[in-house]
């Protein structure tokens, strides 16, 4: 089974959960496929893969049109993330970009609201660590 | 216990109540709510909830001390005018609880600021919240006891 | 003009997301509202990946603990699919009441502090006396009154037996009639009503846009409901109705959970007296799981609540993300209060159910002078 919208195909792999997994420069035509079909950014979250050198994005949005869980999966580079930010298309994405850098260390080019200390204590800041990647040591 | 003269005396039959969330999941903060309403009368000890430390005599903490949340807690302490006394309630307060281990939490109240008393549970009952302050309140020169009647 | 900033909080922090709303206004009118957070977070995240599925079933539990069973609940369905174990149906049906119960106490508390935030103490008081039964009747199922931690993976800890069932069904009836008045008083009462409608309105484009989830979502006319679209524990056998309304108002959103609270206790009823046969209990409980991830859904008192949880195997999770409710209802709302007057800003926090206690404080700086001065909550809401 598999929903297609625009240029681009969902494959299900559960009941109501649709995934695609894309390069990081359609990141954004997706994203705007799928915010048309009356969907709302649920969550970004951030899986960290040392072994193969990846951070692995998963953006999990719900559409109430379809009623189904869309997960868009993005691989990025572990020395240096970078995403472009969706934030200018879906506003509710702003501060989960805002908590992934914080926590993950994950740069959303384009969202202004970027910074640490949003959710993590400053001695860990001050360490220049990103508590949820799996060599952070706290 | 710090403060425990004719200032303190003073406060046994009003204490005023500060409840403050240094980092805990609300279960607490509800029960601490409970607490205070009609259902469990803390009214009859003389408690009364203080929205504010400059008017509070006892800061109720509950939770497992954020770092962020520790420095509001040793701010608004020092807010607080003497005689005053802390209550830390749950075991979060205590000793960090399932928190214990984890890197943005001090994990124990005493650590920041002195605790007079230590309410156990996870939550504890509101009637355990009212028997602390009780405690409390004996401490500073009996209260139901000799004054009940 | 002078613009003043006031900060609010950060007293009263809403699950793992704390809050200082830094209020700037001119005048009155509120211009910019911008929320900091940090002072509750726990590191839970990291700390589920350290310990093992078993320890973690409780860590989830914790992470709220106004709605601890949900959290559980969603962390549970999440891993017992990486497991490949299934929960018996009786144990399903005690989940759905305990989770229900839960949804209950939590909208009749959001619905009482926000009588004592626009001034009706009475409302609040009222309302907090019956909720204890609620509480009561989670003490009776759960053998506790707020952290119910009754699931375990494949089933539930304690059975609900004949006399446990008749007393629900007793209390039931009374926190019902309660509820029925309590949705009169917020339907009729003068000064509720000039309070909170008209006050932070959301419309339909703009909550599916600001992301927004639960009650606010279903207030702004959206009928999307986990419980409905997704259904997991028994809600797929249990009749109920989605609660939902046009206005997208503070009113509205207050509204559509005392409709929720009433549907909960029909739920509630269904499921004590439909409750099926056979055990409840596992007699035995898989430690490992399979590689794999999954994404578990539930609809949280606050909306949808979502884990999602990665597995490669082994006795520890991988990584779980937990992104609850209230982190998208607070901070993706700041410009819903752009043009309110100041008194305002409290009702509309409100009107989200960040789960405010009645401590959280407001500092009002002076920017000029720099003097500060400590003003509660509810005193500004009055118009201190």
């Amino acid at each position: 089974m598999s929903l297609v919208l625009g240029n681009f195909s969902f494959t299900e792999v559960s009941p109501r959960r649709y995934v695609i997994t894309v390069a990081q420069s359609e990141l954004r035509g997706v994203v705007e496929a799928v915010v048309k079909e009356e969907s709302y950014l649920s969550s970004i979250s951030a899986v960290d893969l040392p072994k193969d050198g990846k951070i692995e994005l998963n953006y999990i949005f719900w559409s109430v049109k379809h009623k189904a869980a869309l997960v868009i999966k993005v691989l990025v580079n572990r020395e240096n993330p970078v995403v472009p930010s969706i934030s200018d298309i879906v506003p509710g994405a702003t501060k989960s970009e805002v908590e992934t850098y914080d926590l993950m260390g994950v740069v959303f080019e384009g969202n202004k609201n970027l910074r640490r200390g949003f959710m993590v204590p400053e001695d860990v800041v001050a360490k220049g660590v990103y508590p949820l990647r799996k060599d952070s040591g706290v | 216990m710090r403060g425990a003269g004719m200032g303190a005396k003073a406060i046994r039959y009003s204490p005023w109540v500060m409840h403050f969330n240094a980092g805990a999941c609300n279960g607490c903060d509800i029960e601490v709510l409970a607490a205070l309403t009609p259902f469990f009368d803390p009214e009859r000890l003389g408690v009364k909830l203080a929205p504010n430390p400059r008017h509070a005599d006892v800061i109720i903490v509950t939770g497992a001390l954020n770092k962020k949340a520790a420095e509001r807690l040793r701010r608004l302490y020092d807010q607080t005018p003497s005689p005053k006394f802390v209550i830390a309630c749950g075991a979060c307060a205590i000793s960090g609880g399932v928190f214990t281990d984890s890197y943005p939490v001090i994990s124990r109240a005493d650590k920041v600021v002195p605790v007079d008393v230590y309410v156990p549970g996870c939550p504890p009952r509101p009637e355990a919240i009212i028997y602390g302050i009780k405690k409390l309140l004996d401490k500073l020169g009996g209260h139901l006891e000799s004054s009940a009647r | 003009m002078v613009i003043v900033e006031i900060p609010i909080g950060p007293q009263h922090p809403a699950l793992h997301e704390p809050i200082m709303l830094k209020v700037k206004t001119d005048g009155e009118e509120v211009v910019e509202v911008a929320v900091t957070t940090g002072y509750n977070h726990r590191g839970i995240e990291k700390l589920l990946e350290k310990n093992s599925w078993i320890r973690g079933m409780y860590i989830a539990g914790r992470v709220c603990g106004i709605c601890n069973a949900v959290h559980t609940q969603t962390y549970v369905q999440g891993v017992e699919k990486l497991m490949g174990v299934e929960p018996t149906p009786r144990a399903n049906y005690i989940r759905t009441m305990v989770m229900e119960l839960e949804r209950i106490h939590s909208h009749m508390l959001i619905c009482a502090v926000m009588a004592e935030i626009v001034g009706f103490d009475t409302l609040f008081m009222l309302m907090m006396r019956d909720r204890e039964r609620v509480m009561y009747l989670k003490e009776l199922i759960t053998g506790s009154r707020v952290h119910a931690d009754i699931h375990v993976l494949g089933g539930v800890k304690r059975d609900v037996d004949e006399v446990r069932r008749a007393r629900i069904l007793d209390e039931l009836r009374k926190i019902e009639e309660r509820l029925k008045y309590y949705k009169k008083v917020y339907e009729s009462d003068y000064t509720l009503i000039r309070r909170l409608s008209e006050v932070g309105r959301i419309s339909k484009s703009d909550a599916i846009r600001l992301s927004v989830v639960g009650p606010t979502l279903r207030a702004s006319g959206v009928k999307s409901d986990v419980r409905f679209d997704d259904p997991y524990a028994a809600y797929s056998e249990i009749p109920f109705n989605v609660e939902y309304r046009d206005e997208g108002d503070s009113w509205a959103r207050m509204m559509v959970r005392l409709d929720e609270a009433l549907e909960s206790v029909n739920i509630v009823r269904y499921t004590v007296e439909k409750l099926p046969q056979g055990p409840a209990v596992p007699k035995t409980i898989p430690r490992a799981a399979k590689p794999g991830e999954v994404i578990s859904r539930v609809e949280a008192p606050r909306g949808e609540l979502l884990y999602h949880i990665v597995s490669t195997g082994g006795s520890n999770p991988y990584r779980v993300k937990i992104r609850t409710p209230s982190f998208l209802n607070i901070l993706n709302t700041e410009s819903t209060y752009l043009g309110h007057r100041l008194a305002d800003v409290p009702v509309i926090f409100a009107s989200y159910d960040p789960c405010i206690s009645c401590t959280e404080r407001v500092v009002v700086v002076d920017e000029k002078s720099g003097r500060k001065a400590y003003v509660s909550l509810k005193e500004l809401a009055r118009g201190g």
